[in-house]
């Protein structure tokens, strides 16, 4: 690829040890484009979390290397991991994880505090997130106010609010109704059109065609990696697969 | 993350668990609060004291002889020993400013006009340098050799006609029928005058010893003797010298008590300010008595406020992992859960000072002191609160930051 990789991981293997030693990710290659939009798929157990939390700074792998925007981030200190994660990464969880004692404003407003940005600043930023989230009226709701839709749309602004170069979200539209979803995938269109890296775990195939193509994984390795055409443009779903070995 | 924000964020969770967090500082309240009671009731108790005492009486030095080794208080077991030639050679004696006999006269009653009062103790054979001209509310002090007298308020509000000045009194002696007196002042209050008489407030009225008790101690003996001697120098830097001269004169052969002391009988003599000393030594000793337990107390309050916090930080592992997820430092982590052990810490401390000085305030009224606050133990308990919540924070919080995300997210 002629651009420079904002993520790029070689041999990455992940083996936890529970008696018998499971390979999560059994030898992963994979690099993201800067600006690129990729879908993760794969049966459940497949590593596709595993894979997120090593790209999002999370975890370390247990063999191989982890490129994040240039940085080896396996040689980085606790300290620089966290600072990257801060910046330059906005994480939507499976389960969203948001603060339960906080409202939605102030979970969105949260990675901001880290940052140090002003309080009035921090509830501005917040606002407008959720309300490109569409729930700009529920600022002030705690999250067992809100339903699992709602919540998800919490989690996914909290992960954009401090417009991170890279976005990851393991399973964004899984709670979502169809109209819900295509709205947060609207979400992550801009996202993508305004030149942040995307990775999305999804197991719904019309979430995955979103994106510029989908990395299936099987057993903790890729399977293949799946080139798909924009959503509108001719061909859409019509894949030209391209194979890659694992 | 600024202080403000881990305040803010930290304050949020305190008031997540209202009951839990309430019963948590409770020790901590209890604690503080005991101390600041006890030292409010003890530096109450020294004011008390110490305020009579204090102030132009640290030049006085009491006298008295009482059997050997047996120690006691300020005229315990005194014996009556010495004769008015002692205290009139001890007026001349160097660096002594003043000498006065003081010796209780055996009474029964105070009769003013047709009322009678029973007074046991409280009628007080004395020099007039005892009673200080400004502790005179009305009137002045009485005169040696003059049949005079002055009264204290609560003595003089005994009767259903209070005395005043001019008024006379009689008291009756056992053995003697009754001695008229005039008085001529009345004491601003009823405190006692001297450690003899102990500081509470009693009805006392005070006569010259001359003539009152020797007029009636020559009816009973041909040697009258005092319990015993007051000595004033002019300067409390010159009560050391005035001590010893006494001391010197009154150990002497030339002096009359001299022949009953050296057997069994020890003479001691004790300046304003060792009295003071001891006093002071007593209330420190109660106060780090009562100090010391109340430390117990704090000790539990802060293992309920580690205890608390480590729950806590077990029960929020996920939320650490948000956190840390969304770039939380070990740091910030571990600043927010200190900030939360040092505010319950601090609302504890600021609750127990709340809680002592009512308590203080409430045990002088009870005990009829004037309240004096120990403002800097109010300054001292915020500061053990803050510390309190600092080393019982230590640990959970270091826990706290040491989570590992991916491990916290985890966390079911
Ligand atoms: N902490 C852990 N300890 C032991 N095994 C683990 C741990 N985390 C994940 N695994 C194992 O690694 C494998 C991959 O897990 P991962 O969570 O990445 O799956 P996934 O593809 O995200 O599945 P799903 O679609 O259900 O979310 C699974 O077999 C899982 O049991
Ligand atoms: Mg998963």
């Amino acid at each position: 690829m002629a651009d420079d990789p904002a993520v790029s991981l070689t041999g990455v293997r992940k083996t936890y040890r529970v008696g018998e030693p499971v390979h999560a990710l059994d030898g992963v290659d994979l690099s993201l484009v800067d600006g690129s939009y990729t879908a993760v798929m794969g049966p459940s157990g497949s590593g596709k979390s595993t894979l997120m939390n090593l790209v999002g700074c999370l975890d370390a792998p247990t063999e191989g290397t982890v490129t994040v925007d240039g940085t080896d981030v396996t040689a980085l200190s606790d300290r620089e991991r966290t600072a990257l994660r801060g910046d330059e990464i906005g994480f939507v969880f499976q389960t969203f994880n948001l603060m339960p004692r906080l409202t939605a404003r102030e979970n969105v407003a949260l990675p901001l505090i880290f940052q140090g940005v002003d309080a009035a600043e921090r509830g501005e930023r917040a606002d407008a997130m959720l309300g490109r989230m569409g729930i700009g009226d529920r600022g002030d709701h705690r999250p067992n106010e809100l339903s699992g839709g709602q919540r998800q749309r919490v989690a996914i602004a909290r992960a954009l609010v401090t417009d991170p170069t890279l976005v990851l979200a393991d399973e964004p539209t899984g709670n979502l109704d169809t109209e819900t979803g295509a709205r947060i995938l609207d979400v992550f269109d801009e996202a993508h059109a305004a030149g942040n890296t995307i990775l999305v775990v999804t197991h719904e195939r019309h979430v995955a065609e979103r994106a510029d193509r989908i990395v299936h994984l099987l057993d903790g390795r890729i399977e293949r990696i799946e080139r798909v055409g924009r959503p509108g443009s001719a061909g859409a779903g019509g894949p030209a697969d391209d194979e890659v070995t694992g | 993350m600024r202080l403000r924000e881990s305040l803010r964020l930290s304050w949020r969770s305190i008031r997540g668990h209202k009951l839990r967090s309430t019963l948590t500082t409770l020790g901590v309240v209890i604690g503080i609060a005991a101390v600041i009671t006890f030292v409010t009731l003890g530096v109450s108790l020294e004011a008390g004291i110490l305020g009579d005492v204090d102030t132009g009486q640290t030049n006085r030095i009491y006298v008295w002889g009482s059997p050997a080794g047996e120690g006691g208080g300020p005229g315990e077991d005194a014996e009556l020993i010495f004769t008015q030639r002692d205290v009139t050679e001890l007026r001349n004696q160097s660096d002594v400013a003043a000498a006065y006999p003081w010796t209780p006269l055996p009474s029964e009653s105070l009769t003013h006009g047709n009322d009678t009062v029973p007074i046991r103790e409280g009628v007080i054979a004395t020099g007039t340098e005892y009673v200080e001209a400004d502790r005179v509310a009305d009137g002045r002090r009485f005169e040696e050799g003059e049949r005079e007298a002055v009264i204290n308020p609560a003595a003089a509000n005994r009767f259903e006609e209070n005395v005043s000045v001019g008024d006379t009194v009689a008291v009756a002696v056992p053995g003697a029928g009754e001695v008229n007196a005039t008085v001529v002042g009345v004491l601003e209050t009823s405190e006692g005058q001297g450690p003899f008489e102990g500081f509470g407030e009693d009805p006392r009225i005070y006569l010259p010893a001359d003539p009152y008790y020797l007029d009636l101690a020559s009816e009973a003996t041909d040697d009258p003797r005092y319990l015993s001697v007051v000595v004033e120098a002019d300067d409390p830097r010159d009560v050391d010298a005035a001590r010893d001269s006494a001391r010197a004169y009154l150990e002497s052969d030339a002096s009359d008590a001299g022949d009953y002391l050296g057997g069994d009988l020890e003479l001691t003599i004790q300046t304003g300010g060792e009295l003071l000393e001891q006093i002071q030594d007593i209330l420190d000793q109660v106060t780090a008595f009562v100090t010391g337990i109340a430390v117990i107390s704090l000790v539990v309050g802060a293992i309920g406020i580690a205890n608390i916090m480590l729950v806590s930080v077990t029960e929020r592992t996920r939320e650490i992992g948000v956190m840390k997820a969304v770039g939380a430092q070990n740091r910030d982590v571990l600043t927010l859960f200190l900030t939360e052990a040092v505010i319950l810490g601090v609302i504890g401390a600021v609750g127990g000072v709340a809680l002592g000085a009512v308590g203080g305030w409430a045990a002088a009224e009870y005990a009829d002191l004037p309240l004096t606050y120990p403002l800097e133990w109010f300054a001292i308990a915020v500061g053990v609160g803050i510390l309190v919540g600092v080393v019982s924070g230590l640990y959970p919080a270091w826990r706290a930051a040491r989570t590992d995300p991916i491990d916290a997210l985890r966390y079911e």
